[in-house]
């Protein structure tokens, strides 16, 4: 008995499924990780900074993101929780960050194991380069009031890269 | 007699359509990734006592560095050497000067700075510095003396908070 394994008819001539297969999974892998990122970070020109240690995001610890943009608002995963155009006296802010702070773990205030205890995790705060100080001065105020008391900042920067930057001009 | 595998089919259908649909979606996923950029972060600190009653009062005197504007500069589009066309984010000129104060003294150079900051590591490396920035100052400058003090060793620094609506309004 024959059995014909191909129709030439409609043979590709290459097994196309491996490809397809493989991808699939880039397709999957990509979308995950722009979903992710995107989400967070909002576009913004972070200042240079020769040591800061590269970011590795770890989505199991609590950290909150804020963005901080050149004009003041505040954004939080898309979300503006603060403009200074329709100023809202930070209250929206403030819960954001009471509810975050209840969600991490927490040590004592003090290093010898006493005191009230406090969120151990850090809040990362991504702002332009050309946000005004006072902006991140009131994030820190808020930071520190009852029912927050975060204590661990990061600050964002770019690792320095010399070909991105322009020349300044004399 | 009954085989007991199918011999493999090929594959019916035109597959030219959804491979090409899988490859736009491919390309445009990967240059869109292109444009995050690996990102840094300095460590520092806030005060851990405010708000809380601590019976730890803060032994060790602190090294405050406070920065402030003399000239702000003449403000530039945030990534070319053109003038700021007024709208969104921007980049300051190198003609900005800041003031970096350390104790009793001040300079206006950041390499001065770094070098003045090294000197006072080396002298006491357990030192916590505190940094304290007066209204004028941006994000940028704040990370590059935070930058400076990492690089000259200090790991324990602090910021400052301000209830900025509360000084306004007072103001």
């Amino acid at each position: 008995m024959k059995l014909s394994r191909t129709d030439p008819k409609t043979d590709v001539g290459i097994d196309m499924t491996p490809m397809i297969d493989v991808v699939f999974q880039l397709i999957i892998f990509f979308m995950l990780i722009t979903d992710m990122t995107q989400k967070e970070l909002e576009e913004l020109v972070l200042p240079d900074a020769q040591n800061a240690d590269p970011d590795k995001p770890d989505p199991t610890v609590v950290r909150p993101i804020l963005n901080i943009l050149a004009d003041g608002k505040i954004l939080v995963k898309r979300r503006v929780l603060y403009d200074p155009q329709h100023d809202d006296g930070y209250t929206e802010l403030k819960s954001f960050l009471a509810q975050q702070a209840l969600r991490m773990p927490k040590k004592p205030v003090n290093d010898d194991g006493t005191g009230p205890l406090v969120p151990d995790n850090p809040l990362l705060i991504r702002a332009d380069q050309s946000t005004p100080f006072k902006y991140i001065q009131q994030v820190m105020y808020l930071c520190g009031l009852t029912g927050i008391q975060i204590w661990k900042i990061q600050l964002a920067a770019a690792e320095q890269n010399p070909d991105q930057k322009p020349k300044p001009q004399e | 007699m009954r085989r007991r595998r199918q011999p493999e089919e090929p594959i019916k259908g035109d597959m030219t359509p959804m491979i090409d649909v899988t490859f736009q979606l491919l390309i445009f996923f990967m240059l869109t990734i292109k444009f995050k950029t690996l990102e840094g972060k300095l460590s520092a600190y806030l005060p851990k006592d405010v708000g809380v009653n601590t019976t730890q009062a803060e032994p060790k005197e602190k090294l405050e560095i406070k920065l402030k504007v003399i000239a702000e500069g003449t403000k530039l589009m945030p990534r070319h050497n053109q003038a700021w066309t007024g709208e969104g984010a921007f980049r300051y000129g190198p003609d900005r000067v800041v003031q970096y104060s350390v104790g009793p003294r001040t300079t206006r150079d950041i390499k001065e700075l770094a070098k003045r900051l090294h000197e006072l590591f080396q002298a006491n490396p357990e030192q916590p510095v505190t940094l304290d920035a007066l209204p004028g100052i941006v994000y940028d400058d704040v990370v590059q003396v935070l930058d400076q003090a990492i690089n000259a060793g200090y790991r324990d620094i602090t910021f400052i908070g301000y209830d900025v609506t509360k000084e306004n309004k007072a103001g």
